[in-house]
């Protein structure tokens, strides 16, 4: 390694590496060194600063952090969604081998929903409130230039609703006359109605009980298998992770500062912040056992120099100060941006 | 002695009148005696439409009970002179979900706390008032200078609350009432938050209800527990044992669907009700009969009493019917006084 290096490693080097040190993965999405920035009239706010990594068909992977930490804006980068004064200043995202960076934007609106879909953060509001269920997902098959038969369309949308545990007269209703609950799966619905090979459940349960909460998850993990489709789920609950994906990504001021999977971070976390972010979760098990993470996360329009978690780092040395880790593996399947590990040769 | 604020079987129903047919029953025979002495801190939990919210609001006097009355210092809430409304508000502070509804936008966060100082003459002068709201801020970990003479939309939702929590404190209550107060707040800001909250009212000898959809938090800060399910007590009682191991199937369904921080603590699946549950009728029997994987013949007639299952804990259900019935009364006489007294200094 360089020294003088403070740039991020572009994602090549850990991409090639990640593949020759674990089983060949069957690649569905690649995001290569993502930037997106927001520009403010005090310089532009990074709000993801160089994040890489792949989506394996049918892997569920997570995505933790605080509010800030860029975690939604990766989400909106996939889809191209990102508005201005935000922008994709650089990056890659390969889906299945095509970079979609390089589409028009009407080859770009096919693959929204098509085959990247999304459920958004409360995205029971989004639904249309003067539209009944049924018609909004004929409205998405139209728009996406399905044509169905008038009698297949009533099997087709039967079926959806079955999926997702709501009675085929259920789609029927309009939104308003669903229980929370019951909107959220009919979003799920809407959002597998094409079969995406991508499906980006942001927050998902958020706004909803724990009872109706672990139902949607239940919900979302059996279409996913029917699918055969992956999944990135976003969040910051550790416990709906801990009981959802296969590999995490846990994001810190727009960089990744480990990606692993589950189990490894949750056992045995690398990087001082998965680390502090662990040991301070709540238990039933001990009160008064939590601490928060002492200090505040930086500001995105003046991060930092060298490691961005420095300044609230337990372990921090003279190195994190000038030079910012790049994510390398450090262990098998194990990826972290900390200088207190060796590369793994 | 007198209590500090009291709900003497208080229903509260919603509809029913000329236009609404159709009545929900969001608070069912409630009573509960709060005092300050030692400062306790109870959680109320329960799902949306659990009547916990009703709850805190008719406490607070801001919702009148259909049955059933509220005291403070042993006097209705709807009889108190305007000074005993006065002494109530001061004594009596809440918190809310949403601190941003709370601020006015055009008012720079001193607002917020110099109101209460004058509105209970706390401060003797500019000097002094500005004196309290420093050491309130500093209580709760804020920087003052960084946090007075600033704009809410300055502030993160997390100093925000934290603002709210310093303004509870400021006028020096016997009791807060906080309805979700870190629920729209990042977690790992929550725990800093309701441990100021936590050590703060001990420390000030103010006694907390928490209320809250959230067991976790609810486990780590509280030293009792009330479930409510659809207005009814379903589980009360000291906080380890109704969160380790809950009796009432509606508790054990609430604690089995938190995700936990584990991979090894699998999520347990949801039961489904028991073919006599199916075909409960609530308004009957059991509220919970729909959804209950074990209810009987007996749960579909008579809505449970609350069976005390030990010294400190009761629960609603027919499962414990081997168990004496709770004595008429408020729900605190099977409550646990916090184990020590966390005023006397550590060590």
């Amino acid at each position: 390694m360089t020294d003088a290096e403070t740039r991020p490693a572009t994602s090549a080097p850990w991409n090639s590496r990640e593949s020759a040190t674990s089983a060949p993965r069957d690649t569905v999405l690649d995001v290569r060194d993502l930037h997106v920035y927001y520009h403010t009239s005090r310089g532009p706010a990074k709000a993801v600063n160089g994040v890489s990594f792949t989506l394996a068909r049918g892997e569920v992977l997570g995505l933790v952090g605080e509010s800030g930490s860029g975690k939604s804006t990766i989400a909106l980068s996939l889809l191209r969604l990102i508005k201005p004064p935000g922008r994709i200043e650089r990056g890659q995202l390969f889906l299945d081998g095509r970079d979609l960076m390089t589409l028009s934007e009407e080859a770009m609106r096919r693959v929204r929903l098509g085959e990247i879909a999304m459920v958004a953060q409360g995205a029971m509001n989004s639904l249309n409130p003067v539209m009944r269920i049924r018609d909004q997902i004929i409205d998405a098959w139209v728009d996406h230039g399905i044509s169905t038969h008038r009698s297949e369309i009533d099997d087709r949308i039967a079926e959806l609703m079955r999926r997702v545990g709501l009675r085929p007269e259920d789609a029927h209703s309009f939104p308003h006359e669903l229980s929370g609950g019951m909107k959220q799966r009919a979003v799920i619905a809407i959002a597998i109605s094409l079969r995406p090979k991508v499906i980006i459940a942001d927050e998902p349960t958020s706004a909803l009980d724990v009872v109706v909460q672990r139902q949607i998850m239940e919900t979302l993990s059996r279409v996913k298998e029917e699918l055969g489709a992956a999944v990135i789920l976003i969040g910051h609950d550790m416990g709906l992770m801990a009981q959802s994906v296969d590999r995490l990504g846990v994001m810190y001021a727009g960089e990744l500062a480990e990606l692993s999977p589950m189990r490894d971070i949750f056992k045995d976390p690398m990087h001082p912040y998965s680390r502090l972010l662990i040991a301070s979760l709540p238990s039933l098990e001990r009160k008064g056992s939590r601490r928060g993470i002492p200090g505040l996360p930086p500001s995105l329009l003046d991060p930092p120099a060298g490691c961005p978690f420095h300044p609230r780092c337990p372990s921090v040395m003279d190195r994190c100060r000038v030079q910012r880790p790049p994510l390398e593996l450090k262990r098998e399947d194990r990826l972290v941006a900390c200088h207190l590990f060796e590369e793994r040769p | 002695m007198t209590t500090l604020l009291e709900a003497r079987r208080v229903s509260k129903i919603f509809g029913g009148g000329l236009f609404e047919k159709e009545t929900t029953v969001a608070l069912d025979d409630f009573s509960i005696r709060i005092d300050n002495d030692p400062p306790v801190i109870t959680a109320v939990v329960g799902e949306s439409g659990s009547g916990k919210t009703t709850l805190a609001r008719v406490l607070l006097g801001e919702t009148e009970p259909t049955q059933g009355e509220v005291r403070y210092l042993g006097k209705d809430l709807r009889s108190l002179s305007r000074d005993e409304r006065q002494s109530f508000r001061r004594d009596v502070q809440v918190i809310f979900q949403d601190p941003y509804e709370v601020y006015n936008p055009f008012y720079r966060i001193d607002h917020v706390l110099t109101t209460p100082l004058t509105k209970f003459g706390l401060a003797k002068s500019r000097g002094h008032a500005r004196e309290l709201m420093t050491e309130a801020l500093q209580a709760v970990g804020l920087r003052p200078e960084e946090t007075l003479g600033r704009y809410p939309h300055q502030l993160s939702g997390g100093q925000r609350q934290r603002v709210m929590v310093a303004r509870a404190l400021l006028v020096r209550p016997r009791l807060i009432i906080a309805d979700e107060p870190v629920s729209m707040v990042d977690a790992s800001l929550r725990a800093t938050i309701l441990d100021s909250l936590q050590s703060l009212t001990r420390e000030f000898g103010v006694s907390l209800i928490y209320i809250t959809h959230d067991l976790i938090t609810a486990f780590q800060i509280s030293d009792n527990i009330i479930v409510l399910y659809r207005g009814s007590v379903a589980e009360a009682g000291r906080a380890e044992p109704v969160v380790q191991q809950p009796e009432h199937p509606y508790s054990r369904l609430l604690v089995g669907s938190i995700p936990q921080p584990d991979p090894d603590r699998v999520w347990s699946a949801e039961q489904p009700a028991s073919a006599v549950g199916r075909g409960a009728n609530p308004a009957v029997g059991c509220k919970f009969a729909p959804r209950c994987p074990f209810a009987m013949e007996m749960c579909l007639e008579n809505h449970p009493p609350l069976f005390q299952t030990d010294d400190h804990r009761v629960a609603a259900c027919y499962l414990y019917r081997d168990a004496p019935t709770l004595p008429e009364g408020p729900i605190d006489q099977v409550f646990v006084k916090p184990a020590i007294d966390l005023r006397a200094p550590a060590d």
